[in-house]
């Protein structure tokens, strides 16, 4: 063991260099291989049976129906395991078992493995298996759990970590001026790493070796969690070496299914692979805790802080892993930013009914700076000061100790905060923002590596330097795309005097590096920079020595460059030094331990947890939409004090990348749920930001001189995370004066502060005197008085859903006839592009046995123009739909490039759009709803979450909504669908052609063949539309078109509201109030609003109406604007 | 259950070479370049088609491969990554790719490679593939400005050589 005795700082050399990645042929080329890429003879599949139920007692699990099934091989429960839980936080909080054997605690609790050999068979066998629960009352949110009748959740209680910190004390002489308070909530975000949580494992039983190929960021906490609950000694376990497919924390422990296909392979004596899939990945991955912040600050009339009081509740899920130190840590952030007297947090853990929390990037610093950032800004603009200037006046100072202990050696938080005001050019308050523009700062303070398990003071590194003067480095961390293996190259290069592509790198292979706990806790680069970097220095001091022996030289008279030890002079290589003097490889091998920080200490709160704090500001500048209340983030500046920067390309990697996440958890990502079941279990129903939602992100670091910190550097992985949602909500309240207190900042909520700022009216939609709206009005007031529980609890035994069918052919016809005929048989459907089918078959929507796929038919894939008349046929492509339209009819190609991305409208085609099945995330989940289950279910969106994708007018007992932005526009366009395939053709309106949410009146064999479009019926046309992110579907959208007579005069128009109703809504009511007037006679503000009156909006989607008539009046404004102009924009 | 229906043999290009093989109808595009051909290059991450990893070329055409059935890509020409280029004889957009770092754990980067090329030969340009294709792909690592920057490169080289 070695203590830390040199830091050599302010290098020349390969450290501080835009090195590039080291892996950067393998990655660009496909070829690295990922847990999921690795082939052995005789490989199983793997998937997991899970918990239906937030809260059940397991009676039974009847595996009888699989004996004898073909292709399956093996099975496990928890009779199959050693009776133990996995080790996680430790001592009496360790609380979860490998698969559940008595009691399931949320949905997609894992019961039963199995494996197959194929994952078709795997998953063929899992719905063989019948589990006999005996459901329990659940508590799926905080307020249940901690409510007077709440069921327990595990036997001690429901809240398993209370504390009450007290730190520091406010001195006599310091008088509060000002106090302000407020509550703070922060919704549960999840990792979503691109590739799922995947493993391939492999027993010998003959050897009683474990090898397992692991997607991770720490090998060895793996390694010891699997043997620990497979009651394996860890040396009978080898983790390999893969390509790691993004981490963010999720995988920088056990992750809870690995376990079960190592004991999948042990029982069957064959390599196991399990891949999650991304809907479990999405439910059941440990995601970023929930909090409710309640905070007060209290400051001095010069804007010294005197204290911060915080009072926190943590949603910890069903299961403990992270959550005790995950809210440990964000009160020790609230106790650290700023220097500050005396700061007082009580904070609980609750269990509830549902995936668990777990370790997340930034690591309850997002939560607790969202917070104490947002009240920096109210201390500041109370008194009267600046808001840099007051974070400035506070700012930690280099030499400080923290209330919490926190020993900061090097701070330069102050320039932080004056380069962020300098770049991101903030004139103060008084300045004049162009309108619905706003700026808004945050800083944040985090470790680089927090010594919180046992061990984790520590990190070991092996170089060696063979007879070839090769050099290797074993080292035993996963780079999970944070570039680490570059920067533990560069070190080893640095010292070694050569390129950091000349090292070799073996790294997570448990049997061949030494003990390295990985890369979490934004401790990659500090520790290896310690441990790598001494190791090789160790090395190269025994180059110098012996080399300088056999040059007859000075050791101080030589260096190490580009493989050899040299006097200038003369040379001699690394290969003959090691030869001649050592007779073989020299191999050096150096555990280090930090001396500087302490264990932590889990009753005050109070240790140094790490070697050194990092620090960073951002500034950002965004707009709000008023009338949408959509926010977007104009500008982005992250400055950031991380010390001496390793990498400077990696570390700019980092801050993007971490500030692009920061924009998803600050405006749009947030996991849903309803009665313990996830809403949010795709891409597409979470959406995060991409290319098109982002703005340039510039970077810029302070660099400082940390005096502990390996080559003066500090940690910068997870810093990034910590402040956009801050940074953002302080330029939201910049630009509004409206102070959110809840992330993300989604429209609705956005909207509803601005409706309470401007104290406007609340909206009467009489429906008293609406009889057609009164069975609708019953149902929804009866549904939160026991109707939905009563229909979820009983009508839902008597769901109908479609029959699993075995898809068995695809026909390719090759004319309509043929399409007609294949179409009549039973179980036939039309496939085109296949960008909804085969997803809503996987969903369990439809169950095709045939697919007539009708992209083959030369007549129904062409666009035919005749005169002022096009046909297009429905097999058309939404991309060539969207090319030919370009110059022909704009308004069309404007919608259409608005839907999806380019790559599905490649495949997407017009027929396969309008005839889409619906997007309601309750539907597509797996909800025995009514639209999936019939007319015992219940419509779970009328309680249930319904602010984005339901209706506000005419809703049905479905509260779904037409999801096709092209019904909506074609509406607009009063283009007409033609159908064969039944007895005979026929015709109608586009917007006839529906009668529910994604329902058409399309008979048993009939197809949608083309929509026939009369391009000059209209002269002035506008498509909008509002959506979460680039490419989701509209919350809304408006699609006007105006027809106008020499005079000007209205004489014909169309005015179509989309996602608003179960089909495409037209506006009778705006067409009254324009055709007839003149352009300039119109009341643009009264046609738009007209509708209103006959909206029956749910709960918490009312901001649609807003939003809707907003949006409305735009697109006729800009659909008159454009008649008058001959049509152009 | 076991009609013969349920499989089909097909022919096609793949990455050049002539392919064909025995599968099955329910067999995903996706899958079937992974566990039948093994070209792993190709990754899977959403099963929706939404995230862009597993876009690959069918007749030059960029499109998610687990939105399509395999039987459904008979008698046509599939590029993959592997068809790209290879360690040691990259091709320039993958030598653009890391020369701009626009790589980080590397899962997605096969898929946006490829709809970059197609998009490229198809004639679009720089800007578009900036805006609107790069879109078509999501990435948790690298916050697209690194991807952004080595489109344009990749451009410079085109009108270069």
């Amino acid at each position: 063991m070695t203590t830390i005795s040199e830091t050599p700082r302010r290098v020349s050399g390969v450290v501080g260099q835009a090195v590039p990645n080291v892996e950067r042929e393998a990655k660009t080329s496909g070829s690295s291989i990922y847990a999921g890429d690795v082939e052995l003879p005789g490989l199983l599949h793997a998937r997991i049976l899970r918990s239906t139920h937030p809260h059940a007692r397991i009676r039974n699990i009847d595996l009888s129906r699989l004996a004898g099934m073909p292709g399956v091989i093996g099975v496990v429960t928890a009779q199959d395991l050693p009776d133990r839980m996995y080790i996680h936080h430790g001592g009496p909080l360790s609380d979860r078992g490998v698969l559940a054997s008595d009691v399931v605690r949320f949905v997609g609790e894992e019961i039963v493995g199995v494996a197959a050999e194929t994952p078709a068979a795997a998953d063929q066998a899992l719905s063989c298996i019948v589990v006999d629960y005996e459901v329990l009352p659940s508590a799926v949110s905080v307020s249940e759990a901690l409510g007077p009748e709440a069921p327990l959740i595990h036997s001690g209680g429901n809240v398993p970590v209370r504390h009450a910190r007290r730190w520091g004390s406010v001195p006599a002489e310091q008088e509060a001026a000002v106090t302000v308070s407020g509550t703070y909530l922060f919704g549960r975000q999840t990792h979503a790493c691109m590739e799922t949580n995947t493993v391939t494992a492999s027993w010998s039983s003959a050897t009683g070796m474990l090898d397992v190929w692991i997607s991770t960021q720490s090998p060895y906490l793996v390694r010891k969690e699997l043997a620990h609950v497979l009651d394996l000694d860890v040396h009978h376990i080898r983790v390999h070496e893969v390509a790691v497919g993004g981490g963010f924390g999720s995988k920088s422990k056990i992750s809870e299914y690995e376990a079960i296909a190592c004991a999948l392979s042990m029982k069957t004596g064959r390599p196991v692979r399990l891949a999650l899939t991304r809907e479990e990945e999405f439910t059941t991955a440990k995601c970023r805790h929930s909090f409710e912040i309640n905070l007060e600050t209290s400051a001095t009339a010069e804007g010294m802080l005197v204290r911060r009081d915080a009072s926190m509740t943590v949603d910890n899920g069903a299961y403990n892993h992270s959550g005790p130190s995950v809210m440990a840590y964000a009160g020790q952030v609230l106790g650290s930013l700023y220097r500050i007297p005396a700061v007082n947090v009580d904070a609980e853990l609750v269990y509830t009914n549902k995936q668990p929390g777990g370790q997340f990037r930034g690591y309850g610093g997002p939560q607790a700076i969202f917070a104490l950032e947002s009240q920096m800004d109210e201390v500041a603009d109370q008194l009267g000061i600046d808001r840099v200037d007051l974070r400035i006046l506070n700012a930690n100072l280099a030499g400080d100790t923290t209330l919490t202990g926190w020993r900061i050696d090097s701070a330069r938080l102050v320039e932080c905060l004056e380069t962020a005001r300098s770049a991101i050019g903030w004139q103060g308050r008084g300045a004049k923002a162009p309108e619905g523009r706003g700026i808004g700062f945050a800083a944040s303070i985090h470790v680089s590596g927090a010594n919180i398990y046992e061990g984790a003071d520590k990190s070991s590194a092996t170089v060696e330097v063979d007879t070839d003067g090769r050099v290797l480095l074993r080292f035993g961390a996963a780079d999970a795309g944070t570039w680490q293996n570059t920067v533990v190259a560069q070190f080893v290069a640095h010292e070694l005097g050569i390129e950091p592509d000349d090292v070799q790198l073996i790294t997570m292979e448990t049997d061949a590096t030494p003990t390295e706990l990985g890369s979490w806790s934004s401790r990659g680069t500090y520790m290896s920079g310690h441990s790598v970097g001494q190791t090789a220095r160790d090395v190269a001091e025994e180059l110098r020595l012996h080399g300088a022996a056999m040059l007859e030289s000075p050791v101080d008279e030589v260096w190490l460059h580009a493989g050899v030890v040299t006097n200038g002079v003369t040379s001699v290589g690394f290969g003959v030094v090691v030869q001649e003097r050592l007779g073989g490889s020299l191999v050096r091998t150096r555990e280090i331990t930090l001396t500087n920080v302490d264990q932590v200490n889990r009753e005050t709160g109070i240790s140094n947890l790490s070697g050194a704090y990092s620090f960073a500001v951002h500034a950002v500048e965004v707009s709000v939409d008023e009338g949408t209340g959509k926010v977007k983030v104009e500008r982005y500046v992250a400055v950031h004090d991380s010390g001496q920067i390793v990498n400077p390309i990696a570390a700019r990697s980092q801050v993007i990348g971490g500030v692009a996440m920061g924009i998803g958890y600050a405006l749009s990502e947030e996991l849903l749920y309803e009665g313990g079941m996830s809403m949010t279990r795709s891409y597409i129903q979470y959406p995060l930001p991409r290319a098109a939602d982002l703005p340039e992100i510039e970077v810029i670091f302070v660099e400082g001189d940390d005096p502990n910190g390996p080559y003066g550097a500090k940690a910068i992985g997870e810093i990034v995370l910590i402040p956009p949602g801050a940074a953002i909500a302080n330029a939201v309240a910049d630009a509004t004066g409206v102070r959110m207190r809840e992330l993300p900042l989604t429209p609705d909520r956005v909207l509803a502060a601005l409706h309470q700022r401007d104290r406007k009216p609340k909206r009467n939609y009489r429906i008293g005197q609406r009889p057609s709206r009164w069975q609708i009005a019953v149902m929804r007031a009866w549904y939160p008085r026991g109707l939905h529980q009563f229909l979820h609890k009983f009508g839902t035994r008597w769901g109908r859903p479609a029959q699993r069918a075995e898809l068995l052919a695809v026909e390719t016809p090759v004319d309509e006839a043929a399409a007609s005929a294949a179409l009549a048989r039973p179980g036939a459907r039309v496939i085109a592009g296949g960008t909804d089918l085969l997803p809503a078959r996987r969903q369990g929507l439809v169950q095709p046995s045939v697919l007539v796929d009708i992209m083959t038919i030369p007549t129904v894939g062409r666009i035919e123009q005749s005169g002022s008349d096009v046909a297009v046929g429905a097999a058309v492509t939404l991309a060539d739909l969207a090319i030919w339209s370009q110059d022909q009819l704009s308004v069309l190609h404007e919608a259409i490039t608005a839907i999806a991305t380019e790559q599905i409208r490649l495949m997407a085609t017009v027929g396969g759009n309008l005839c889409q099945q619906n997007r309601c995330w309750f539907l597509r989940n797996d909800f025995m709803c009514y639209k999936r289950g019939g007319v015992s279910c219940p419509c779970y969106a009328v309680t249930g979450d319904h602010r984005y994708y339901h209706s506000v007018i005419d809703s049905h007992r479905c509260q779904s909504v037409t999801p096709s932005d092209l019904s909506t526009v074609l509406s607009a366009l009063d283009a007409t669908v033609e159908i064969s395939g039944g007895d005979r053709k026929r015709s109608m309106k586009v917007v006839d052609f529906y009668t529910g949410p994604g329902e058409v009146r399309l008979g048993r064999g009939e197809y949608l063949r083309s929509v026939v479009i009369e391009t000059d019926k209209f002269s002035g046309h506008d498509y909008r539309k509002l959506n979460r992110g680039h490419g989701d579907f509209a919350m809304i959208s408006a699609a006007v078109s105006v027809a106008t007579d020499m005079n000007g005069t209205v004489t014909d128009a169309r005015v179509i509201l989309g996602a608003m109703a179960p089909v495409p809504y037209r506006v009778h009511d705006a067409e009254r109030l324009m055709v007839g007037r003149t352009v300039n006679a119109i009341d643009v503000a009264a046609a738009a609003e007209a509708w209103c009156r006959r909206a029956h909006p749910l709960e918490r989607n009312e901001w649609k109406v807003q939003a809707g008539a907003e949006l409305l009046q735009r697109s006729i404004a800009a659909a008159l604007a454009r008649t008058q102009s001959g049509g152009k924009p | 259950m076991n009609t013969p229906q349920t499989v089909k043999t097909i022919q096609l290009l793949v990455n050049g070479a002539q392919i064909e093989r025995e599968v099955e109808v329910r067999t995903l595009l996706s899958t079937f370049l992974r566990d039948d051909l093994g070209l792993t290059g190709t990754h899977v991450a959403c099963e929706h088609g939404v995230c862009g990893s597993c876009t690959i070329l069918v007749d030059g055409r960029a499109v998610r491969s687990c939105l399509l059935l395999a039987v459904q890509t008979d008698g046509t020409s599939v590029e993959t990554v592997e068809g790209l280029g290879s360690l040691g004889d990259l091709s320039p957009l993958q030598e653009a790719m890391w020369r701009e770092h626009g790589l980080q754990c590397g899962f997605c980067t096969p898929g946006i490679l490829m709809s970059i090329e197609g998009e490229a030969r198809s004639g679009s340009s720089a800007e578009e593939i900036c805006d609107e294709v790069l879109s078509g792909h999501v990435c948790r690592c690298t916050g697209y400005q690194n991807i952004r920057t080595a489109i344009h490169a990749y451009f410079a080289t085109r009108h270069g050589s």
